[in-house]
């Protein structure tokens, strides 16, 4: 996170975050590694991720699969808890997204498995501009862990984010992508 | 010495300016408060709802030594770190806010001074002997005349000028001073604001003491298109009023239509209740695009700047009616009337009028004039359809929207003959215009959406102002004990991530019996929905300051009535007094009225000051997810934070483990997770077991309804016994407890933090 902007976030309410913006990843196999290696990764979820589905499938599906083949504990915001016990999953944590990254920010705090503060959140299924705003937090006041974002625009104030991807084939081949890397990983 | 004799000298002057000889109370700790002496209150507040930081760049560019790089602990050639520069810019949004109500305040008194004179007295009517409770308590003044509000205006003039100087480069060098200097700002803006609507209540004879005022007519389709129409935009009825009384003179009230967009539009119903509603600022520049005003007049407030060329697209007449928006317009103000009608039947010209009877018969010549040369209409299916054939679906509208929708598919789907994807936007749109703007095959995407426009008409209450105090006296102890769950207060601008949020929050809150308060843009919004029998809330709910009553208290300026009626509860019903006493009202509201403020769509700097101002009154206010762009909210951590309380009866520090209210500032992304946070951040400390068990109701309901079932993880920290536990859940409840080693706990007889915190405040006085 040390580069000059190198576009433009898609939702252009967000326009231009200054000096510090998130590093491009368009390989999902870079995207698997990062999360392989991180120490203790969090998944955040967003109400979006009910609303929005690729091929056959709700988003929360992908990011439920994802959470599984790491054992990346989860955090439900908004009403994202309701579909989750729905399909069978407990979310490991439910605070809505200030209150998550209010937690996030002190480095003392213990994580959602008592485990220790998260050095990888994940954020995925947020409105972009309540999203990046919780980013920009993140960035200025909490240099002890690395955030990326798993939708389909670029969000400047994460560390690490996919590029704005116009057709969500592209999205879908992405996440289906880090899911089998993942898997290799 | 020399010092003591200052400050005595200084307090002097204070105890002149307030009248400290009328003993109507006796006089409190902090009169006229100046910027240290809240700060301790502040401060403790602070120590609890830290402030939380989103800030929308790196960099600070306020001085020619910037731009200066605030990330990663870097300071700035000031010496200013990220944080502090976050609480500058709220400061500066509060300011902003505080000065527009404080300056529209000052405006409306210059102009009715100069019709009555400074000892026309201040009269609310039989039901309301508190008529000015921020007055009375922030600076210690019973105002019985207009002159007197020219007192408490003159000290918010003075305190924000010096909060203003605060922020200039080589100053304040605290985040946590800043914010509370934000809240002094927020606190006088409800002075402000309070000034402003008791001298228009009084100047224009509008409602009071009175709650079943006029039902309105509401939606662009209530004004009739076949007459002359002069819509008013802003917030300041200085003008409107006049141009209701021209045609009242002039025999011309059936002859021209008055309609308006924002706040003036309530200010004028509660003149002169034909008059109609457009809807809010959202709607503003579509109806101005629409052409469907003959004359558009401005005042001042939450009005497109760019309205003169607006609306010389339209088609429309413009006058520009008060100085502080003038659009660079020639000023007509000495100009013969005749002449100015002329060039503007003619030339087309627009003009600037400061002279609100020259400005009335103009507006009012110039629409009889021009009406009848003009087609006024929507456009046709087959007109839209044409129009959106350009559409490339590049999505460059779809980058611009702020509400992040896919307008580029409703026009395509437009251009295909299908309008229902364009109808759902245009319901959605927040109104900007900038997916207009960025479209670069000149779709007039506005125009387009007038197909997808609903032409239903509804009914909003007309502005009621103050809570009466025989209301208070009848629902001050049920909301002090928590069996009436709570105070609603639905407020600020039309930002909204769906407009249809609005209507759903009142209803379901008002059919549970809080009581929900509305004002502005809001209060428009939620009449722009009818239930299956066809009656909006306005129809559906009595309009009382009681359980299950929907009041609207009118505009923006009308906020100052809600945060009187929370200090209204702890001086007339706890008989606490009030005068300059405002660390015992702030810690009485916060301690045991159960009040939330929501504005889901609040985007203004005044909303930002008047959410900052309920703060420091002790009220939490719950925000729209936008709102994450006013950079700074007041956050707890439940599990981390202490919440510790005095019992004032037993004078001792009680550690109550329990987060209420859980937070003062909060943003919420979605409504469903609104309606669960409301009933919880009505929960405070002084609850009675009954009023706790049926707060629990609502919240373990709405958690269930909202949520998906089961029960709020922090519930635990609600229930301090048995007895807290509402009877529906009480199975469900007592083996969740009992699953997790729930210990009950002992009520706090009378929780204050008076005591807690450096304060000249004894803790005898919370004791009523």
């Amino acid at each position: 996170m040390s580069q000059l902007a190198p576009l433009l976030p898609y939702h252009r309410v967000n326009i231009l975050t200054g000096t510090r913006t998130a590093r491009l990843v368009e390989d999902p196999a870079e995207y698997a590694k990062l999360i392989a290696k991180a120490e203790r990764p969090l998944l955040v979820l967003g109400p979006r991720l009910l609303k929005i589905t690729l091929g056959e499938r709700l988003l929360l599906e992908y990011a439920l699969d994802i959470a599984k083949i790491k054992n990346i504990p989860t955090c439900a915001t908004a009403t994202v808890k309701s579909k989750m016990v729905e399909l069978g999953v407990k979310p490991d944590s439910v605070y809505d997204l200030v209150e998550i990254i209010n937690a996030l920010k002190d480095p003392q705090w213990k994580g959602v498995r008592k485990e220790g503060n998260h050095g990888l959140v994940m954020f995925f299924g947020f409105r972009t501009d309540l999203g990046e705003q919780g980013l920009s937090v993140l960035k200025h006041f909490a240099p002890h862990l690395k955030t990326m974002t798993l939708c389909k625009y670029y969000y400047p104030h994460a560390d690490f984010s996919l590029p704005n991807l116009k057709k969500d084939e592209q999205w879908k081949a992405f996440l289906e992508g880090l899911i089998e890397n993942l898997k290799k990983e | 010495m020399a010092e003591i004799k200052e400050l005595t000298k200084k307090l002097k002057e204070v105890h002149e300016r307030i009248k400290a000889e009328i003993p109507w109370e006796p006089i409190g700790h902090t009169p006229m408060p100046e910027i240290p002496d809240l700060r301790n209150w502040d401060m403790k507040l602070l120590q609890t709802y830290k402030p939380w930081y989103a800030p929308f760049c790196d960099l600070c560019c306020f001085c020619t030594y910037g731009k200066c790089d605030l990330t990663e602990d870097r300071r700035g050639a000031c010496g200013i770190d990220i944080s502090t520069q976050q609480a500058r810019f709220v400061l500066l949004a509060c300011l902003m806010g505080a000065s527009a109500h404080a300056s529209h305040a000052g405006h409306i008194l210059e102009v009715l001074i100069e019709k009555y004179g400074p000892d026309k007295k201040i009269d609310l009517g039989t039901s309301i002997d508190l008529e000015a409770p921020n007055i009375r308590t922030v600076l210690g003044l019973k105002p019985e005349t207009l002159g007197d509000l020219k007192i408490a205006i003159e000290y918010v003039y003075k305190e924000v000028t010096h909060l203003l100087d605060s922020t200039a480069m080589g100053q304040e060098g605290s985040c946590l001073d800043y914010e509370s200097k934000s809240l002094h700002a927020g606190m006088l803006d409800h002075v402000g604001m309070e000034v402003a609507d008791i001298a228009q209540i009084v100047g224009f004879n509008y409602p009071t003491s009175v709650a079943n005022t006029p039902l309105v007519d509401l939606g662009w389709d209530s004004v009739d298109k076949t007459k002359p129409i002069i819509c008013f935009i802003g917030h300041n009825p200085a003008t409107s009023t006049v141009v209701v009384d021209y045609l009242q003179e002039n025999n011309l009230y059936d002859k021209v239509e008055l309609c308006g967009v924002c706040c003036t539009a309530l200010e004028t119903t509660r003149y002169y209740s034909r008059a109609k509603v457009i809807g809010p600022f959202s709607r503003q520049l579509f109806y101005v695009r629409s052409g469907i005003a003959d004359v558009i007049m401005t005042d001042e407030q939450c009005i497109r700047t760019d309205m003169p060329q607006e609306a010389t697209k339209a088609g429309s007449a413009l006058i520009a009616s008060i100085d502080k928006v003038m659009y660079g317009l020639e000023d007509a103000t000495e100009m013969d009337t005749d002449e100015i009608v002329k060039k503007m039947v003619e030339e087309k010209k627009h003009f600037a009028i400061l002279d609100p009877k020259k400005a009335a018969e103009v507006a009012v010549k110039v629409a009889m004039a021009v009406a009848p040369q003009r087609r006024k209409g929507w456009i046709t299916e087959q007109e839209a359809t044409e129009m959106s054939k350009k559409c490339s679906l590049c999505g460059m509208c779809e980058t611009a929207c702020p509400n992040l929708f896919e307008i580029g598919r409703g026009i395509s789907e437009v251009a295909k003959g299908n309008y229902e994807v364009i109808r759902e936007i245009f319901n959605l749109c927040v109104g900007c215009g900038k997916c207009e703007e960025e479209c670069p095959r000149k779709i007039p995407i506005f125009k387009i959406m007038q197909v997808g426009a609903s032409k239903e008409t509804w009914k909003i209450r007309a502005g009621r102002g103050p809570i009466m105090d025989t209301e208070i006296r009848t629902v001050g102890a049920p909301i002090t004990l928590g069996t009436i769950p709570g105070v609603v207060a639905l407020v600020g601008c039309s930002n909204f991530p769906d407009i249809r949020d609005l209507a759903e929050m009142v209803d379901e809150f008002a059919r549970r019996k809080y009581i929900v308060v509305v004002s502005g843009c809001t209060a428009m919004a939620v009449g722009m929905w009818k239930d299956a029998d066809g009656k909006t809330v306005y129809e559906k709910y009595p309009p009382d300051f009681d359980a299950g009553g929907v009041v609207n208290v009118g505009s923006c300026v009308a906020n100052s009535h809600i945060s009187g009626a929370a200090i209204k509860i702890a001086n007339i019903f706890a008989a606490l007094p009030l005068r300059a006493n405002y660390e015992v009202m702030a810690d009485y509201v916060l301690n045991r009225v159960g009040a939330v403020g929501v504005a889901w769509g609040a985007y203004s700097q005044k909303a930002a000051s008047i959410g900052t101002g309920f703060n420091r009154l002790g009220v939490p206010v719950i925000l729209g997810p936008h709102s994450s762009k006013y950079r700074r909210l007041y956050l707890s951590r439940k599990e981390e934070d202490e919440w510790k309380v005095m019992d004032a009866r037993k004078k001792q520090i009680v550690e109550t483990s329990e987060p209420s209210p859980e937070h003062l500032a909060y943003v919420c992304e979605t409504k469903e997770k609104a309606m669960v946070m409301i009933p919880k951040l009505c929960i405070r400390k002084n609850d009675t077991p009954q009023g706790r068990g049926i707060k629990l109701n609502h919240y373990i309901s709405l958690y269930k309804k909202y949520m998906g079932g089961g029960l709020p993880e922090d519930l635990p920290l609600y229930v301090r016994r048995d007895a807290d536990i509402p009877l529906v859940y009480k199975k469900e409840v007592k083996a969740y407890l009992t699953q997790i080693g729930w210990k009950p706990k002992e009520p706090v007889g009378l929780p204050t933090l008076i005591g807690t915190y450096p304060t000249k405040v004894p803790v005898d006085s919370v004791i009523h």
